[in-house]
């Protein structure tokens, strides 16, 4: 399983890694501090990852750039990618507006700790079942 | 003998001079004429004291005395009767007698014609329609006896004196002047006797007398009687009313004065617009709200309309003509803006009523022009002030979720890492690394702080000082001083094109501030490919304020990007060069707290262009 990390902070990418490393979450994970990068890397893989963990709160290309960058190509990732937003923010209308994408399966708050990653698994071992 | 009827008045030739004297109640002599003294030889002088009854012949006294009695308790009579003359003769002649007031108690005025006279009844008619002027007449009439010099006895009064005076004719017939009139009109009245008796001249003057009907104001006029030997025997006195008419000159003096002082009172510019002359007449206000000088008032009336703004003209000097002209309607009112003398403008209210003739036509307009600029200018300020102080709450709620989002970043980051090392090994490779970052994540907490400190400080500072004249070359020379190893290392180059004396208000530090933040990201966004240049110009000033422009040729970065402002707190546009977003959003606090504007404005690959704006100082 391939995932992506994507947040401009590399403390921030390094941490969240190191912690689904702990909960064996997936075999391949891969970082950008930068959003242009995740997306050029997403559109060229012939199979896209099955989770991303994104950041809001980016210079040049934010969460919310990446995520409207992303609605030509809901039908392909729809059901195969789950985007989960991972933000420092507490803001309600962050939540509002994740709300409002499909693509995006949940918003999690800096830092994501263990439970939230198992049930993120759990989530995904349904599916995979079903 | 008696004719006490009326008998119709015969055609005369014209009047004749009569024989006339007046009797008191007790039928004594009081007055005498000098055509009685001619026609009796009985001196008016020599008279006083004496009745008319004793110069009856005694040989008729019993049949006459009652008739005469009669006439002299009020009826009007004619009889004849023969009266002894000074020669001792008895004459007959034709007495009329009519009472001098309706009481009788004034005395009796007798007529005297020689017996046989044609025209005794055109006389009594004559004297009866005398009595009446007499009594009806608005003016007081007296009559004074000189007694010796400085004594003068009331002989006759009339009506009028009666109800001017509240005096009854009792209390002042026979009675010395000096018991009736009291001081201090006394010593007046005396002095102007006197003059007269001396002269022989009438005598005018204007008295206020204090009399039981209250104060009495009049214009009196003594005239001299003579006698045969040319003395003033008696003093004629008419008093004429004033009272009422001064009272109202009086009310009209002080409604005038009091209007005076209104206009004074008001600093309004008001004025009396002539409709058919098409001038202005103005108050003293208008000069001084304005700063005209009116050589000649009235004006015509472009000195209003030539100096109302071009753009308020139509709804202010076409719409007064159109009311004026074509409606009935008697007020009217404006506000616009109105050039003073300087060649400003103020803005003025103006608002006026028109007088209308019969026909509805305006003829004149009083108005005033009240000048409002102060609470114009007071109005918007508020305005201003409301607008600043909303954008100033937007602008907090903003920084409010800035910092918290960019406080907790790294405290989230720590938290993690704390939670992190309890599971990993102590001693090993990762559990090191962990530890920095832990640092590294409160580090930026710390600095996230400290940014917070600055911005805050600059805020709360803003409110402090009073903004001085700061030469901007100067201060643009020393924060390129400070870049000198920067821009040595990327072989760039800072031109400063300000002119050496240019000032503009606002502080030092700040200015200092803006630059340095400028000018570091000039050069931290450079351009890999090329060499960079930041030019720093001035536009000449306009309007009591300086644009400024600071242009580089740098990587620039996407400014119309939806939904972001370039100098919001921590936005970031270049993911390469590290930085933390803090510097435009200290330039446009600190350009703003100086009451300046900043905007920029940047292409991809082409470089940016700072605008700012700041006031000049007052010349």
């Amino acid at each position: 399983m391939t995932i992506y990390l994507i947040d401009d902070d590399s403390l921030g990418n390094y941490l969240t890694e190191a912690l689904l490393r702990l909960e064996n979450f997936a075999s391949q994970i891969r970082t950008y501090e930068s959003a242009e990068d995740a997306l050029e890397e997403l559109l060229q893989a012939p199979v896209p990852p099955r989770v991303i963990f994104l950041d809001l709160n980016m210079p040049v290309m934010s969460g919310w750039d990446f995520l409207e960058a992303l609605a030509p190509y809901r039908p392909r990732l729809l059901g195969q990618c789950h985007i989960y937003i991972l933000t420092s923010s507490l803001a309600l209308s962050d939540m509002e507006k994740a709300r409002t994408y499909d693509l995006v399966s949940g918003l999690i708050h800096k830092p994501i700790d263990r439970e939230e990653i198992r049930a993120i698994q759990a989530e995904l071992t349904t599916e995979d079942h079903s | 003998m008696v004719e006490s009827d009326f008998t119709p008045l015969e055609p005369q030739s014209g009047p004749q001079p009569e024989a006339l004297v007046y009797l008191n109640g007790r039928g004594e002599f009081v007055h005498g004429n000098e055509v009685f003294a001619a026609l009796t030889g009985h001196l008016p002088t020599a008279l006083p004291g004496q009745s008319l009854l004793d110069l009856v012949d005694p040989a008729e006294a019993e049949a006459m005395l009652p008739v005469l009695r009669r006439g002299l308790s009020g009826e009007t009579l004619t009889c004849h009767v023969r009266l002894r003359t000074a020669a001792g003769q008895h004459v007959r002649f034709a007495l009329t007698m009519f009472p001098l007031h309706p009481t009788a108690d004034a005395g009796t005025g007798v007529i005297l014609r020689p017996a046989g006279a044609s025209a005794a009844a055109a006389v009594l008619e004559r004297e009866k329609q005398l009595s009446i002027i007499f009594e009806t007449i608005a003016d007081v009439i007296f009559v004074l006896k000189v007694e010796e010099p400085g004594q003068y006895r009331f002989q006759f009064v009339n009506h009028a004196f009666t109800r001017i005076t509240g005096l009854s004719p009792e209390l002042v017939v026979g009675r010395l002047v000096t018991e009736v009139i009291p001081e201090p009109s006394l010593s007046l009245v005396l002095e102007h006797y006197q003059q007269v008796a001396q002269t022989g001249q009438p005598v005018r003057w204007v008295e206020t007398s204090d009399y039981p009907s209250g104060r009495v104001v009049g214009e009196v006029s003594v005239k001299p009687v003579f006698d045969a030997r040319g003395q003033c025997s008696q003093l004629v006195g008419v008093v004429h009313d004033l009272t009422e008419q001064q009272q109202a000159e009086h009310a009209l003096r002080d409604s005038n004065e009091r209007f005076r002082y209104a206009l004074k009172a008001t600093t309004d510019a008001l004025y009396d617009w002539d409709v058919a002359a098409d001038t202005l007449f103005w108050g003293e206000g208008f000069e001084e709200l304005f700063g005209y000088h009116i050589a000649q008032n009235p004006t015509p009336f472009r000195q209003w309309s030539a100096h109302v703004h071009p753009e308020d003209a139509p709804r202010t000097v076409d719409d007064l003509r159109h009311t004026a002209f074509y409606t009935t309607r008697t007020r009217w009112q404006q506000e616009y803006r109105f050039q003073r003398a300087d060649g400003s403008w103020a803005t003025v209210f103006d608002r006026g009523y028109l007088l209308r003739d019969a026909a509805g036509r305006a003829t004149r307009m009083i108005g005033a022009m009240q000048d409002i600029s102060e609470r114009k200018e007071a109005e918007r300020r508020q305005q201003q002030l409301a607008q600043e102080l909303f954008q100033h709450n937007a602008d907090l709620q903003q920084f409010t979720y800035v910092v918290s989002h960019n406080l907790r970043a790294p405290l989230a980051n720590a938290t993690g890492f704390a939670g992190l090392l309890s599971r990993l090994q102590p001693g090993s490779a990762e559990f090191g690394q962990a530890i920095e970052h832990l640092h590294t994540s409160l580090r930026r907490v710390d600095e996230v702080l400290r940014d917070l400190n600055t911005i805050l400080s600059v805020r709360g500072q803003a409110l402090l000082a009073e903004p001085e004249p700061v030469v901007l070359a100067d201060v643009l020379g020393e924060v390129t001083d400070l870049l000198v190893e920067d821009l040595a290392n990327c072989g760039g180059e800072i031109r400063n094109e300000l002119p050496a004396g240019l000032r503009v208000l606002g502080r030092r530090a700040y200015f200092h501030s803006i630059f340095y933040n400028l000018l570091a990201n000039a050069i931290k966004y450079r351009a890999p490919q090329r060499t960079l240049r930041v030019t720093i110009s001035a536009e000449p000033p306009a309007e009591g304020v300086v644009t400024l422009h600071v242009v580089d040729n740098g990587a620039g970065f996407d400014a119309g990007r939806a939904g972001t402002d370039a100098f919001q707190l921590y936005q970031r546009f270049n993911q390469a060069v590290p930085g933390r977003g803090i510097g435009l959003f200290l330039v446009k606090a600190h350009t703003e707290s100086m009451g300046g504007r900043v905007t920029v404005v940047s292409q991809v690959g082409q470089g940016t262009t700072f605008t700012l704006q700041f006031r000049l100082p007052a010349a």
